[in-house]
Formats: C-alpha cells, sequence, structure tokens
C-alpha cells in the first residue's frame, strides 16, 4: 500500500477511538509525522498498526496510557528512533519539492500582487525588475524560508504534549507570523538594484509560478 | 523502572523472535501471546522492537488478510531471524545455567 492510501485508512479508523484515546493518539500521530527525514511509508504504517492495536485494545477497556505507556512523547519518540530514515532519492525529492513550491508560492503572491495593482491602475502592465536583485532575493530567501520552517515544526513538536493557553499560543503564532513578514519585507526593502534591468509583466509572475508549482508537484512524485 | 522491566527488555527481542517462529503473527496478538507467557510489561513497547528486527532484516512484515476482516501486517521469521534466534537459545541457556548456578551457590 502507498502511504497515502494508509493515511485514508487511517483518517476513517480514527474515528472508531474514543476520545479520550483520540486526544493521546493524535498527539503521537502528529508528533511522529513531524519526523521530516522519516521515510513516509514507513512511517504510516506503524502508524496505522498502532491505532489498530490501540482499536482493539480499547475493545477490552483498555485505554492508550495502558498500551503505550504514561507519557505519549517518551513512547513516540522510541518509535520515531526505530523508523527508518528516508532513502536519498525520496530526501531529494522532498528538498526540491519544497524548493519549488516555496518559489512557486512566491512568484504567485508577487503575481497576484501586481495583478491588483494593475486592476486598481496602481501600476502598469510590466514593472522593472533587476535580474541580480532578483536572483540575490531568491539566494537569501531560501535558507531563511527553510530556517522558519525548521523553527515552526520544532515549536510544534514541542509544544504537542503540553497543555499550552490557548491565548499564549496565538501569540506566539502572531509573533512568528510577524517575524516571518518582516523578515522577507526587510530582505525586499534593503536589497539593492543591481544587474541588468528588465520589463516584466505581471502575467509573467502567475506563468512562472503556476509552472513552479506543477513541477513541485511532479518532483514530490519521484519515489523510489 | 522495575526489576522485572528491566531483564525482559534484554530478552525481549529474543522471546518476540521465537513467537514469530511458531506462526507469523500481527502485533496485537503477539503482545497476547507474549502476555499468556507473563513477558509483557506494556503493549506498546513490543512496537519499537519489531521495527528494530525489521530494520535488521530479522523478521519482515507482510500486509494480510485476517480472519476478522480488516488487512493486517503479519510478521515472518527471515533465515538471518532463525540465525539470531537460534544464538539467543544459546546464549540463553549459558546465561540461565551460569545464573541458577551461582544462585544456588554449587560453584
Amino acid at each position: 500500500m502507498k502511504a497515502k492510501e494508509i493515511i485514508h485508512l487511517n483518517n476513517d479508523k480514527r474515528k472508531e477511538l474514543n476520545p479520550e484515546n483520540l486526544k493521546y493518539y493524535e498527539d503521537m500521530l502528529v508528533y511522529i509525522r513531524l519526523s521530516y527525514n522519516k521515510s513516509q511509508e514507513e512511517t504510516e504504517e506503524i502508524l496505522l498498526e498502532l491505532l489498530e492495536h490501540l482499536l482493539e485494545a480499547q475493545k477490552e477497556g483498555k485505554s492508550a496510557k495502558e498500551v503505550f505507556g504514561e507519557s505519549p512523547r517518551l513512547y513516540a519518540d522510541q518509535i520515531v528512533g526505530e523508523i527508518p530514515k528516508m532513502v536519498t532519492k525520496e530526501r531529494l525529492s522532498f528538498g526540491a519539492s519544497i524548493i519549488l513550491y516555496f518559489l512557486g508560492a512566491s512568484a504567485l503572491a508577487a503575481g497576484v500582487i501586481k495583478l491588483v495593482l494593475y486592476i486598481i491602475g496602481k501600476s502598469s502592465l510590466t514593472t522593472d525588475i533587476y535580474l541580480g536583485s532578483v536572483f540575490l532575493k531568491t539566494i537569501i530567501s531560501l535558507p531563511l524560508a527553510f530556517l522558519l520552517l525548521y523553527v515552526l515544526l520544532e515549536y510544534i513538536r514541542w509544544s504537542l504534549f503540553r497543555n499550552i493557553n490557548k491565548v499564549v499560543e496565538f501569540m506566539i503564532f502572531w509573533l512568528f507570523g510577524l517575524i516571518t513578514i518582516g523578515f522577507f519585507f526587510a530582505l525586499v526593502y534593503f536589497t539593492p538594484e543591481f544587474g541588468p534591468l528588465w520589463q516584466w509583466p505581471f502575467y509573467g509572475s502567475l506563468i512562472l509560478g503556476t509552472l513552479l508549482f506543477a513541477l513541485g508537484y511532479g518532483v514530490s512524485k519521484i519515489k523510489n | 523502572m522495575n526489576l522485572h522491566t528491566q531483564l525482559l527488555k534484554g530478552v525481549l527481542e529474543g522471546c518476540i523472535l521465537a513467537v514469530i517462529k511458531q506462526g507469523p503473527v500481527y502485533g496485537y496478538e503477539l503482545s497476547m501471546i507474549l502476555g499468556v507467557y507473563g513477558l509483557v510489561v506494556s503493549e506498546g513497547s513490543i512496537y519499537p522492537v519489531l521495527l528494530r528486527l525489521q530494520k535488521e532484516k530479522l523478521i519482515r512484515g507482510e500486509l494480510r488478510a485476517s480472519p476478522s476482516g480488516p488487512n493486517r501486517k503479519y510478521y515472518f521469521l527471515t533465515p538471518e531471524g532463525e540465525e539470531a534466534l537460534q544464538n539467543f537459545q544459546t546464549s540463553w541457556e549459558e546465561l540461565k545455567t551460569s545464573v541458577d548456578r551461582l544462585l544456588k551457590e554449587e560453584i
């Protein structure tokens, strides 16, 4: 079975858990799935296996705590430690698709902003872009995006088994969003204009973004 | 961790291999069988071991239809697993004899 089919099966079967077991299991599920360098198929296989075990135990009146232990995090760490890592090919296609999605999303966002400006008459069909600046911004934004994504994932993993106040949580995400936007605005603002000048139409960004997205999707499908 | 759990940890791998040798089992079934022998502390503790044994190619998992309906992952012993089980049996016999002798003070 492919990872996707297993995920569907898991989604269906999970509905049979009682609320208490569901909470325990889902915390563990999110935590294990966020171990991003693990083989996805193997990850989903063990998750389904754990779910099926829990369902049978539930029929016998046992709780998730009795089956997997008092600490979901400790147990999840033991499982994660034993799941085989992604093979190099899976790792490369995973990394490349994230880069392509990110670039695609950036191009689409730029295209949409310029489209709106064009419609309300604040911008012409084409805008001036400096190839050197575009190149430099791309090179800097990629590691920056990866760093922010990494911080976000690590935060979610850290917070999963802690009961963090909803308001505090909201503030943290809000602050994180603000910092992210701030970084990228600073990048756009402070990058000097240099390199050859191009007249670039907004639909160019839209087309480029769509192509990059399609390419990212294609690359993510390459496995084994 | 109590003494029983600690001792069991060292031999759980070998015990799991021994159960699988008797015939293919799926996870829940395996934990029940171990339980009958009084060998399981927490049911979930078998899964990290099963993952490790698969990585070491001592067992392999295969999805099969079970009598009660859903597809289940059944575990089989590989030739390497058979060998590992034999090694475990030999070591265990030696260890058991030594410890028994010591405890009964027959040295």
